[in-house]
C-alpha cells in the first residue's frame, strides 16, 4: 500500500516565482491497484510522480509504502520498491552503454552495488530471456550501444528495467508520448502484462483519455496541485471521454492541446453523462472494482 | 629514432595513470576536475618526502597516491557540502595546494639525492640500457593499474560510475546513489594523478612546486588526441584503456620531438596548447582517423575478397 498524507510540494518557496504544484494532497494506492491520472499541463501529475519515487522532496506531508515512512528517503534509496519510466524515451537508460549494460544496472536496483562483475553469464543469460519476451530481437544486440534502439525500442526496454528487481510500485509518466499508433499498442500491451506479472502498484499518467478510461482498475482526475475527482473501476467503466473531459475543462482549466487532440478523435460511448463522479476524500470502499482483488481501503480518510 | 622512442616511453609512461584519471572525470563523468593540477604536485611530493626519511620506494609510491587521492576527498567535500560545481571546487584546490605542497616540500624543489628508488638499481647501466631498464618497470605498474582500471569498470561499482556521467536521473532511478560515486570518482582520479607524479618523482630524482603546471590540459589533449584512433564508448571498456595509453603516448612523442627538433623547453606548454587544437580540429573535419582507418581495411578486404574468389 502507498499513501501519501497532506502533501505539500512548493517549488521556489518563498520567492517571486514560487509554484505550489501539490497542494494538501492525500490519496491511498492499494497494493496492485492500477490507476491512471489525468489532468491539464501544469495539474501537478509529474508532481505527483516526483514526489512518489523521491526525485522531489514534499514540502509538507508523509509518504508510506507499505508500513515503511519514506518520506525522508531521496529517490535512489527508494529505487528498490518503486520503479520509473519517464516521458522521455531518452531519460530512462544511458544511450552510450550497452544494452547488457544498461540491465545490469537495472538488475543491481535495491542491492547495495560492490566489486562483482556487473555481466556474468549467468545474468545475461536472465537478460536474454527478459528480452527476448519483447519480440524485438534485441536478445541477440545484447553488446550494441542503446543509443543506436528506436525510441519504441528504448521505451520497451526500459518497461523491462523496470520489471527486472520486481518493484512494489510502478510509476509511468506519459511514457507512450514519444511513440507511435503501433509502437504504442505493443508496449502498452507489454505494460498490462508486466503489471499483471509483477502484481505492483501501477500510477499511470496520460493525456490519452482512451487509455485512461480503458486501462486500470481507478481514475484519478488533477487540477491546481490536488486530486479533483476519483473514480472507481465501475465509474470508470460507466465514463466517456467526452464526460472526463467535461470532468477536467469543469474544474476551470483549458484543455491542453494534446488533449484537445484527442478529444476529436473520440468516439461518443453509450450511455453518455452517465457517470457519476465523487468527490475526492470522502469515504467510501473500493470493492466494487472491476477484477479487484485487492481489499476494501479502511484507511482512507 | 630510437632514442625519441625511449624518451616518449620514459617520460609518458608516468602520465598513463595521471590521464587516466582525467579521462575518468571528463569523459566518464563528463565534468571537470582541475584538482589535478595540484594534486599531481602533492603526490609527487609526498612521494618525495617519505623517500627522504627513508620509506621504501614502492611504499612512497603509494603514499604519493594516497595523498593525492586524499586531496581529490577534499575537492568532493567542497562540491557536495558548498553546493559548487566540480570545476570550481578543483580550481579553488589547485590554487590552496600550491601553498601545501610547498610546506610539505619545505623548499621549492626537494631533491632525492642517492635514496633508493624504484629505478636507482638501474645507475650501473649505460644510459639506453638503463632507459629501457626504467621503462621496462614504468610499463609493468602501468599495465597494472590499466588492467585492474579496466577490471574495475566492469564491476557493479565501476557501471554505476559510467552510468552516472552519462544520465545521472537515470542512474537515481536504478538505485544510484551519484553523490557517492562523485566522491569515489574525485578521489580515484585524483590518486591515479598521485601514483604518476610519484613515479615521474622517482624517475627524475627530484619534487619540484611547478611540476604540475598545465597538467589537466595535456590529459585533455592526450584523451582528445586517443580519441583520434580509438574509438572509446561506455561500454567498450578496452578502448577506454587502449584509448588513454595511445593518447598519451602520441601527446609526449609529440613533445619529445620538439625536443629533439631543438625547441626550447619553454616552448612545450606552446607545443601543448597546438596539440589539443590540432586533436580538436581534426576530430571536427576529419571525422576519426579511426572511422578512416577502418574504413580503408574495409574497402581494402571487399578489394581482396572478389580477387579471392576467381582465382578460386
Ligand atoms: N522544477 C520545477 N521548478 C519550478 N516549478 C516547477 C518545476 N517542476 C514543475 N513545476 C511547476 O509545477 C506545476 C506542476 O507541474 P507538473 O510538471 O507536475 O505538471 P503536469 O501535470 O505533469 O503537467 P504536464 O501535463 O504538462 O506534464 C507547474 O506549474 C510547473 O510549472
Ligand atoms: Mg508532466
Amino acid at each position: 500500500m502507498l499513501r501519501l498524507a497532506d502533501i505539500d510540494l512548493i517549488y521556489n518557496a518563498g520567492r517571486v516565482d514560487e509554484v505550489v504544484a501539490l497542494r494538501n494532497l492525500s490519496v491511498t494506492f492499494e497494493r496492485g491497484q492500477f490507476v491512471t491520472v489525468v489532468g491539464t499541463n501544469g495539474a501537478g501529475k509529474s508532481s505527483l510522480i516526483q514526489t512518489i519515487s523521491g526525485a522531489a522532496r514534499p514540502t509538507r506531508g508523509r509518504i508510506h509504502l507499505d508500513d515503511r515512512d519514506v518520506t525522508r528517503l531521496p529517490d535512489h534509496r527508494r529505487a528498490g520498491w518503486i520503479a520509473r519510466v519517464f516521458d522521455d524515451p531518452r531519460a530512462g537508460t544511458a544511450p552510450e552503454l550497452s544494452i547488457e549494460d544498461n540491465l545490469a544496472l537495472a538488475m543491481a536496483r535495491g542491492r547495495s552495488r560492490g566489486l562483482r562483475f556487473a555481466v556474468t553469464a549467468r545474468r545475461r543469460a536472465v537478460m536474454r530471456e527478459h528480452v527476448a519476451g519483447l519480440g524485438l530481437g534485441l536478445e541477440n544486440r545484447l553488446a550494441d550501444r542503446v543509443g543506436l534502439l528506436s525510441a519504441g525500442q528504448r521505451q520497451s526496454l526500459t518497461m523491462v528495467m523496470a520489471a527486472l528487481s520486481a518493484p512494489s510500485v510502478l510509476l509511468l509518466d506519459e511514457y507512450l508520448a514519444a511513440l507511435d499508433p503501433e509502437t504504442t499498442a505493443t508496449v502498452l500491451a507489454l505494460t498490462t502484462e508486466l503489471v499483471r506479472e509483477l502484481g505492483a502498484t501501477t500510477v499511470m499518467i496520460t493525456h490519452n483519455m482512451d487509455h485512461a478510461l480503458a486501462l486500470g482498475d481507478r481514475l484519478l482526475v488533477m487540477s491546481r496541485g490536488r486530486v479533483i475527482a476519483d473514480y472507481d473501476g465501475t465509474e470508470k467503466s460507466e465514463m466517456t471521454v467526452s464526460g472526463l473531459i467535461d470532468r477536467i475543462t469543469g474544474a476551470g482549466d483549458a484543455l491542453s492541446d494534446r488533449s484537445a487532440l484527442i478529444e476529436q478523435g473520440a468516439r461518443p460511448r453509450p450511455r453518455p453523462g452517465s457517470a457519476r463522479r465523487r468527490s475526492h476524500r470522502t469515504g467510501s470502499d473500493w470493492s466494487g472494482a472491476r477484477g479487484a482483488i485487492r481489499s476494501p481501503d479502511g484507511s482512507r480518510r | 629514432m630510437t632514442q625519441i622512442l625511449l624518451d616518449m616511453l620514459v617520460t609518458g609512461l608516468p602520465l598513463v595513470p595521471v590521464f587516466l584519471g582525467i579521462y575518468t572525470v571528463f569523459r566518464l563523468r563528463a565534468d571537470f576536475d582541475l584538482t589535478v593540477e595540484g594534486s599531481f604536485v602533492l603526490g609527487g611530493a609526498v612521494c618525495a618526502l617519505t623517500l627522504v626519511h627513508g620509506w621504501p620506494s614502492w611504499l612512497a609510491l603509494l603514499a604519493g597516491t594516497a595523498g593525492a587521492a586524499a586531496a581529490g576527498g577534499v575537492t568532493a567535500l567542497i562540491h557536495l557540502l558548498l553546493r559548487v560545481p566540480v570545476l570550481l571546487a578543483g580550481l579553488v584546490m589547485s590554487i590552496g595546494l600550491f601553498s601545501v605542497n610547498l610546506h610539505v616540500l619545505d623548499t621549492p624543489t626537494l631533491s632525492l639525492g642517492t635514496v633508493g628508488t624504484l629505478f636507482s638499481g638501474f645507475g650501473s647501466l649505460s644510459g639506453r640500457q638503463a632507459d629501457l631498464a626504467t621503462s621496462g618497470v614504468m610499463a609493468g605498474v602501468v599495465a597494472a593499474v590499466l588492467v585492474a582500471f579496466g577490471l574495475f569498470l566492469r564491476t557493479e561499482l565501476g557501471l554505476a560510475l559510467r552510468a552516472t556521467g552519462v544520465n545521472a536521473r537515470m542512474a537515481r532511478s536504478q538505485g544510484v546513489n551519484d553523490r557517492r560515486l562523485t566522491v569515489l570518482a574525485l578521489v580515484l582520479a585524483n590518486g591515479l594523478a598521485g601514483l604518476g607524479a610519484s613515479l615521474a618523482v622517482q624517475y627524475q630524482g627530484y619534487a619540484d612546486v611547478n611540476m604540475g603546471g598545465g597538467t589537466f590540459v595535456a590529459g585533455v589533449g592526450a584523451v582528445l588526441l586517443g580519441e583520434l584512433f580509438v574509438r572509446p564508448s561506455g561500454s567498450k571498456l578496452v578502448r577506454i584503456v587502449g584509448c588513454v595509453l595511445v593518447g598519451t603516448l602520441a601527446y609526449r612523442l609529440v613533445l619529445v620531438t620538439a625536443l629533439r627538433v631543438g625547441l626550447p623547453a619553454g616552448d612545450l606548454r606552446g607545443v601543448t596548447a597546438l596539440t589539443l587544437l590540432v586533436a580538436i580540429a581534426a576530430e571536427r573535419y576529419l571525422g576519426a582517423l579511426g572511422g578512416l582507418t577502418r574504413m580503408l581495411a574495409r574497402n581494402a578486404r571487399s578489394a581482396t575478397t572478389p580477387a579471392r574468389q576467381e582465382a578460386a
